[in-house]
Formats: C-alpha cells, structure tokens, sequence
C-alpha cells in the first residue's frame, strides 16, 4: 500500500514554489449547469464507490453469517406478504464480549502500535525534514527525491528486504556479532521490533513531506530573534520551530497513524503470532472464516475509532486550503 | 562557527536517513546477483535468478494484468482528478462541497482494509442485481484503483490549478475563444506538468496496490504485488530480489528523469529571467535617450 | 464655474445617440488636460455615444458592488474610473467584459443590449493588470491567438500582426515568450493583443499596476499615443490618479458603487463637487465655515479656525447661517511676514514644520487654535525670497478664486 505519498504532492508543490507569482483569485466565477454538469462525474463515482460501500457494510455489520451466497442473512425478508426487518447486533456484541478478550485487545495493541510508529516517524523524519529544508536548493531537490525514491517501488518488496537483513542469518545480526556486542544472533523477524521497524520505515516519508513543507515556509528570522533574545537551542526549538511547525506536524502524524491503524501486510510478515494487529483480524475473519458481518463490524468499529483523526487531518487540510485562498 | 556545526548535523542526519532508507534496498540488489538459493549466503555471481523470473509465465501473466489495470486507473484517475479539482478551485463553495471534499481526502488515509472490504461488499451487493459486478475481473479493480487514486490526482492537479492567473482564462475568452476552447488552447498547456505527474502517480499506486486488490481480486485476475506477496509468504525466494531489482531499476530511470526534468525547468526560468533584465536595461537606455532629445 | 449642489453623477443627455451625423472624433495628438480651461463637453464637441450604461447594479452575496451606475461613453475618447481599491470600479469594468453579470440595469453598444452575451462573443477587449500573456506561446503567437477565433485567413492574420507588431515597436522580439520580456514589453503585447481584433471599447484594468514607478511615467504618454493613432474608445480603471490626470481625456470618481463626480481632469481637480472628492484629488485643506451673507457678487463666510472672514466673488445657493465646507489646495495659499492689507481671506500661525521634497517644501502652519494648516511653495522662490523658516510667525492669504465652497 502506498497512502499517504502524495498525500502530499501538495505539500511539496508548495514547498517548492516557495517564491511562487501570487495569484489572483476573484470570487467564485457566476455558477452555470455547466458546473454542476463538471461536478456529477467525480460526485457521482465517489458517491457511489466510496459511500455507498460503507452504507453498504454498515448493514451487513448488522446481519449474522450463513452458508449461503452472499454468505450472511439478509437485513429485509418478505414472509407471508409481510416485511421483515431483521437487525442483529450479535456482532457487535461478540466483539466486545468475546471470553478470551482477542477483539478488545488487538484494538488496543493496534493503537499502541500505530501510536508509537508514529512518535518514531516523528522523532526520525523531524530532523531529516529541517536537514533538507535548510540546506542549498540545487542539494535539496536530489536529496529530495532520494528521501521519497523508495516509496515509489513496491511495498512488498520494502518490507521483504527488511526481511532479508533482520533474518537469523542476516546482516544486522552479522554485523552485531562482527563487532562482538552480542554472541549468538537475536530473533528479530516475528516480533513486535520488526512491526516498528517495518512501519516506520514505510511511513517515513509520509512523514517527512508535510514536516518538509512546513519547514520550508518557517521564518528564520523568529529563530535568529529567539537566539538573539538569549534562549538556547533547544528553547528556541520549543519556542520557535515546533509552533510554527504545528500544522505539518499534525498532518504527518495523521498521515501514519490512520493507516497504520488498519496495517495488514507489515505485521503479517514481520510481526509474530502475537502481532494480532486489527487489520489482520479483519483479513482472516474474511478469508479464513468467511464471516463477512463479523468483518464488516470489525471495520466499522475501526472507522468509528478513526473518525477523530480523519475529521482533524480533513480539518487541517481545509484550514491549509483556506489560508492559500486567503493570501491573494 | 554555528553554521559549521548545522552543516555538519545536517551531513550527519541525510547520511543516516539514506543509509536507513537505500542499506535494505541495497542489499537486496546485491544478493539478486547470487547464485545460491540462501538468499543471505553469497555463494557466486550469477545472473540465474533474473533467468528463472523471465521464464516464469505466472509472473509475466501477473505483470500483464497490472500494467493493464495500472495505464487504465491512470487514465480515468487523471480525467476525474482534473474535474474535481477544476471544480474546488473555480466553482468553490457549492452545495455538498464538504461532504465532496470528505469524499476526496478520505480514500488517502483510510486503512487499506476498509476501504478494500467495503468496495468488494458494494460489488457483491451490485452483482445480485448487475451480474457483470460479481464477476470481479479487471474492471472492478479498475473501478477499485480509479477510487482511490482519484484521491491523488485531485489534490496534485489541485495545487497546479490554485497557482493559474484566472484572468489568462479570461483574457482567451475576452479574445473570442468559448469555454472548450479556453480548456484546451490555455489550461490543459498550463496544467500538463500536474496531469503527468498525477498520471505517474497513480499509475504506481494502482501497480503497487495489494490489500485492497487483494479483496476485489477474483481468482483470475492476480496482481503482481499479490504474486510477491504469496511468494514471500511462503518465504525468502532469490528471484523476488531479481523482481525487486527490476522494479528499483525502473523507479530510479523514471525519478531520474523527473530530476532532470526539474533541473531543466530552473535552468530554463533562470534564462528567461536573464532575457527579460537584458530587455528591460535596453528599453531603459532607449527612453534615457528619448528623454535627452 | 458653480458647484454642485449635490453629489450626483454626471447626467448628459442621452438623446445624443440618435444622432448618427457623427463628427470625426478629436484630432489625434491631443493631450488630455492639455486645453486651457475647461474642454466642451463631449456632446458639446457633438461626438456620438458608443456605449451607454444604464441604471447597473451589481450585488454581492453581502454587499452592492456596483449601485445603480449611470455612463454614456463617446467614440474616441479615453475615461477613466478613479477609485480606491473595492470601490466597484472593477467591477463595472468585469461586467462590461462580460466576466460579471449584473443584477439589473442595461449595457447598450452601439444601440444593442450586451447583457446576456458570453465574453467571447462581446466586440470589446480587455487589457488585463496582470496582462494574462499565454506564457507558452510567443508574442506572434499571442497577439494572432484573438484572430485564430475568428478563423480570418492565414494571410490576413499575418498582416494584422505584422501592423499591430509595428505599432507597439515590438518587432525585433516576434518569437519570445512573455517570461522574457521586460515589464514595458508586456504590457505593449497585453496592448497589442487586445487592439488586434479591432474592439469596439478597449478596457484597461490598471494599465500601469504591473510596472515599477519610473516606467509608469513613461508608459503613460505612450499608451496614449498608441490608443489615439488607432482611434479607439478606451475605458480604463485606475486606482492611481496622476495616472487618471494624464491619460482620460474624463474621469470618473467612484466611491463605494457609485460616481461621485464625472469630468475633465481639470474640472475634477479645480471644482471638486464634495468633501470626497476634493480629498481624494491632490490634497487639500478643508474648513467649516457659515454662511453669513450671500449676493449675486460676494459672499461671506465665517470659518471657525479663523479670526479673519473668507470671501467669495460669487453667489451661494444657501441660506444665511448654514454651514458649509471651504477646500483650498496647498499650492494656493501664499505664506508670508508681512500681514495683508485686505480685511478678509488670511489668517495667522506658526510654522510648526517643513518638509523639503525637492521640487516644492510643505510649510505645516499651526493656527491659534491648533488646527495645522498645509501650504506648498515652489523651492526657486523658498530659497530665493528668503521665506519663513521653522517657529516663523507667518501670514496665510489666498485669492478669493481659489476657495472652493462644498455644501457636502
């Protein structure tokens, strides 16, 4: 999978063009049928294939599951003349009762997971961010597209080379056991490590390119004043560069945290028995016990735990929308 | 003395990230050159496992379909994400522009999981009424991969649109040119950087989709992420760095020339500006002289 | 000349467009605010009506952009709309364009209705502030692009570009893009482009906002030049009134949707008709005064800055004892040691300040009661005479022309 990339071609457009002509906005033009006409194709083919899809598995959340084709019982049932409107909220139930607790807890290991890949993203892409926002432009833009080169191959193959290096045999064993800090290799596949590890390295760049933009449009002067005002370094960066930076930190974040929510392939491969990630519930409700109300709870429960954050990122993308029609 | 050491944390900190970034990368390479099928034990170069991947038939097969799907997403993604954004930036504000603004942010950041079972659950649902739908062939991928890119493709059209000087639309018009005219003789010149770029865009991200095709995907129709992802599944395999080598290869032509591309750009941009200071002292000399007489 | 009694746009006949035995319009050459005094008036000058704009409005969700604008514009001449930013000047102009369409009120050219005509089919250009080149094509390519729509013969385009080429001396850069041009350059393209297809009513939209200051000046004259050898009517909007001074042979002063006052440069400068239009104009020192007596000769007014009354060599339409508003320029108030003779138009002050401008100096005078009053004064006579300096006891005087009474 590979959300989020571009996400952000807008963030770079805009942080490439930093000194862009200012353009000039006039009000929204006098609206003609040939408007609206433009509007229905891509209104429609979201309504339809973006909505509607959810309408659709929020009733089948509501069925229960049978040998059938499709297999799950159907929400309206004609007997005898009558209409029947059967609602069963047994899968939402079973996912909260569930004895051994596996549905509750992977949630809650789903979001630690997700939430911890995304402080590291932060913590790693913050420095990669302001190392090229403030280095020579000509520098810049090959260092740029070095930084997002890897998202542009495949996702799979990404996470398989991670799978060749962490191996018992693999490079990172080798060279620790090179230089002699451990004696026997570490497991390292199969773990909760290698899920980070593997999510972080992934998301990377979706990270760094809100935080890049952002730094681009960062007035040094504030920090030369901060500096010059007496406050050390890392004040000046409390102070200074963190809340002007507030708005890509927020939609870096976002940018992880939302997809890694519902990670399927990165905990499959890297992570063991004990990664039960959300997204894999999902996956082997689905294919390995074909319980598609199940699945289809399971996926709206999930939403409902993303509405937040969906809400907050489409809040900051429009506020960013606003401000670049604000400034004529 | 401070810019020393900026400069200096900041060679540090680019060195660090791309070695994170490119050392998996790079060993992948390394090893798809070895003859052994240990993939972490360098026994001999070799060229045996590029040999096996371009005999095997269900990977070719697999590069077929999403090639196919992939130029087809792009196409109409780039044809949706240009109305789109033609309609978010010049009509604005029209009725349901928010829950179309929703409906165009959410497909980037929803998990793949979601997204991939609610559209497969729209086809089986569409499939007892159009039976065309149940067959989930390449064209509901299609549909599928044209979802989410459209996504993409509208915020990167999007942006180039925003920068437009309306009044170049308005000038073609004040000249006599009707609206069709106005789209194809003055903003589709100046939005094509965007259009390609959108284009490439989501024609790597409907090749590299695998979880949502994987739900949409009837068993004819496998991927060839899919084909990797059921491979690796089953372990470590030589020619998947073979694939993967191929892969980095293309990418680094295509971001090669994207580079390029851009350099050109700037070169270009800083002439014109040259030309243009070199006009404007020699106008000004001409009216120094028109003043004098 | 008398002034107004109120604010109100101009209101000429328009019978005029009946008549269609037109004179040929005014010699080329002439410059506007050239003529001594004021100009006849274009039905005067029996010119014959282009364009006639009736009763517009223009409404915005929240507020009237344009409110009910009355204008007759005659073949020939160049007008201009003065105003400060959101005035509605652009407006009227987009409407005319074809890019705005009004809420009610009628745009009549040549006797025909252009409301409702898309801007691609209305026989007006439009010359736009940013110029709006087509930045991938070349000024040939830009300046045919108008023609190509009308699908004329290759031949003809040719020629046509070739003659507009040569009117704005553009020849020698036939093949550059406008990246590559210098600012003056572009504008005389924008120009080009927009006089190629032959409009019935060239608009402008801040012809000079683009340029730097030093070009402006220069651009001026020559945009002139260019708009008279074609013989074009031209309506041009401007924030920038020295601009407006130079280029409109009558200018029109805008304020929130509505003109204030239409008129030659000279009229508008010399007789403003209100308090907005007199500030608006130049600077000006503006005073409260009553009426105290008013003949068909004289009239007297008490100022309350002032110990000494203004007079004024003719009649005032107003009651005794109502007050009004006396405008001098600064340019029009003398400065001096020595107290005048007469017994009215002078009063007494400080010299508080002085601004050294180069060509003129500012003399800031504070009167007895405070109130600063502004006096200009060429620097050939500042140094020459010897005249007031900084805490100078001063005299300010003025003839009796030189006020301009505003009821409003």
């Amino acid at each position: 999978m590979s959300t989020g990339f571009s996400a952000n071609m807008s963030f770079i457009r805009r942080a490439f063009q930093a000194k862009r002509r200012p353009t000039k906005l006039s009000k929204p033009h006098n609206r003609t049928w040939r408007d609206y006409a433009l509007i229905l194709v891509p209104y429609l083919w979201m309504i339809l294939f973006f909505l509607l899809p959810f309408l659709i598995i929020f009733k089948i959340s509501l069925s229960v599951s049978e040998i059938a084709i499709p297999p799950y019982s159907p929400l309206v049932t004609f007997e005898e003349g009558a209409m029947q409107i059967i609602l069963h909220l047994e899968n939402y139930t079973s996912i909260f009762t569930d004895e051994d607790g596996t549905y509750f807890r992977s949630y809650v290991k789903s979001l630690q997971v997700a939430g911890l890949s995304t402080l590291f993203c932060l913590i790693i892409g913050y420095p990669i961010a302001w190392a090229l926002a403030t280095c020579k432009p000509t520098a810049r833009n090959v260092l740029f597209m070095l930084v997002i080169m890897p998202s542009w191959t495949s996702f799979v193959v990404r996470i398989y080379s991670w799978m060749t290096i962490m191996k018992r045999d693999g490079l990172i064993n080798d060279i620790l056991m090179g230089i002699g800090i451990i004696d026997s290799p570490i497991q390292m596949l199969q773990t909760d490590f290698a899920v980070y590890v593997g999510i972080t390295y992934c998301y990377l760049p979706y990270m760094v390119l809100p935080l890049f933009s952002a730094l681009m449009k960062v007035d040094y002067s504030l920090i030369e004043a901060s500096y010059d005002l007496g406050c050390r370094p890392v004040k000046t960066f409390f102070n200074s560069l963190i809340p002007q930076t507030k708005s890509g930190i927020i939609a870096g974040s976002m940018l992880v945290f939302i997809p890694a929510l519902g990670e399927y392939v990165i905990p499959e491969l890297l992570g063991g028995k004990g990664s039960i990630l959300i997204g894999r519930i999902l996956w082997q409700e689905f294919f390995n016990n074909r319980d598609w109300p199940l699945a289809s709870a399971v996926a709206i429960i999930m939403l409902i735990i993303l509405v937040i954050p969906i809400v907050w990122f489409y809040k900051i993308e429009r506020k960013e929308q606003e401000k670049l029609y604000a400034q004529k | 003395m401070r810019k020393n050491k900026s400069l200096i944390a900041r060679i540090v900190i680019l060195a660090c990230a791309l070695t994170f970034l490119y050392l998996p990368i790079l060993m992948l390479i390394i090893y798809s050159f070895n003859e052994s099928k240990m993939v972490t034990v360098w026994t001999k170069a070799s060229l045996h496992w590029y040999y096996e991947l371009f005999s095997d038939s269900q990977i070719g097969h697999a590069v077929l379909i999403s090639l196919t799907v992939a130029f087809m997403t792009a196409c109409a993604s780039v044809v949706i994400g240009t109305l789109a954004a033609f309609v978010l930036v010049r009509v604005r504000s029209f009725t349901g522009e928010s829950l179309f603004v929703l409906l165009i942010t959410a497909p980037m950041v929803l998990p793949e999981v979601i997204t991939g079972l609610a559209l497969l659950m729209l086809f089986v649902s569409l499939g007892e009424i159009i039976p065309w739908f149940a067959d989930r062939g390449i064209f509901a991928i299609w549909i599928a991969h044209v979802t989410f890119c459209s996504a993409y493709t509208t915020v990167v059209i999007r942006s180039r649109f925003r920068e437009l000087d309306i009044s170049i639309e308005e000038a073609a018009m004040d000249l006599g040119a009707g609206p069709i005219k106005v789209f194809f003789a003055v903003i589709l010149p100046a939005i094509m950087p965007a259009e390609v770029a959108a284009f490439l865009l989501s024609f790597t991200m409907s090749m590299d989709d695998l979880v949502i095709t994987s739900f949409i995907a009837g068993p004819d129709s496998t991927t060839l992420p899919m084909l990797i992802f059921s491979s690796v599944r089953r372990g470590l395999s030589p020619e998947i760095n073979a694939l993967a080598t191929i892969i980095v290869l293309i990418v680094s032509i295509f971001t090669f020339f994207a580079w390029l591309s851009m350099v050109k750009k700037q070169k270009r941009m800083a002439s014109d500006a040259a030309k243009a200071a070199k006009a404007a002292k020699l106008e000004q000399q001409r009216s120094t002289f028109h003043s004098k007489i | 000349m008398e002034n107004t009694p109120e604010c109100t746009a101009d209101k000429q006949p328009v019978a005029a467009s009946a008549n269609n035995s037109a004179v040929p319009a005014k010699n080329a050459g002439h410059r506007p605010g050239e003529l001594p005094g004021n100009k006849p008036s274009p039905t005067e000058q029996n010119l014959r009506p282009i364009l006639e704009i009736k009763d517009i409005t223009k409404e915005f969700e929240a507020f009237t952009a344009v409110n009910k604008v009355n204008l007759t514009l005659y073949e020939g001449e160049i007008f201009a709309l003065l105003g400060s930013s959101g005035c509605g000047k652009s407006t009227l102009l987009r409407m005319l364009a074809g890019f705005e369409t009004p809420t009610s009120g009628s745009i009549l050219l040549d006797g025909e209705e252009l409301i409702g005509v898309p801007p691609y089919k209305r026989p007006v250009n439009m010359m736009f502030q940013s110029y709006a080149l087509f930045p991938y094509m070349t000024v040939k390519q830009n300046i045919a692009f108008g023609l190509k729509q009308e699908h004329l013969p290759k031949s003809q385009i040719e020629e046509r570009v070739e003659k507009m080429l040569h009117l704005v001396h553009m020849e020698d850069y036939v093949d550059r893009k406008p990246f590559q041009l210098s600012g003056g350059q572009r504008q005389r393209v924008a120009l080009a482009r927009s006089l190629a297809k032959e409009p019935r009513v060239l608009l402008l939209d801040e012809p000079m906002g683009a340029l730097d200051k030093k070009l402006r000046e220069q651009m001026r004259l020559e945009l002139v030049d260019i708009i008279n050898s074609v013989g074009v009517t031209c309506l041009m909007v401007t924030h920038d009134q020295e601009e407006a001074m130079t280029m409109a042979d009558r200018i029109a002063i805008m304020d929130r949707g509505q003109f204030v006052q239409i008129g030659g440069p000279r009229e508008i400068y010399e007789n403003p008709n209100c308090r907005f239009c007199a500030e608006f104009i130049g600077s000006v020192n503006l005073f409260d005064c009553t009426l105290i007596s008013s003949n068909a000769t004289q009239s007297l007014l008490r100022a309350d800055d002032f110990t000494h009354l203004i007079e004024l060599q003719h009649d005032i339409d107003l009651a005794d004892g109502m007050p009004l508003t006396i405008a001098l320029r600064p340019e029009k108030i003398y400065i001096s040691h020595e107290k005048p003779e007469e017994e009215t138009n002078w009063c007494h002050g400080v010299v508080e300040n002085i601004a050294y401008l180069g060509d003129i100096s500012i003399y800031y005078v504070r009167l007895k009661d405070g109130r600063i009053v502004t006096s200009t004064l060429p620097n050939v006579d500042r140094f020459k005479q010897g005249l007031p300096t900084w805490d100078d006891q001063v005299y300010l005087s003025w003839d009796a022309e030189s006020c301009i009474a505003l009821t409003i």
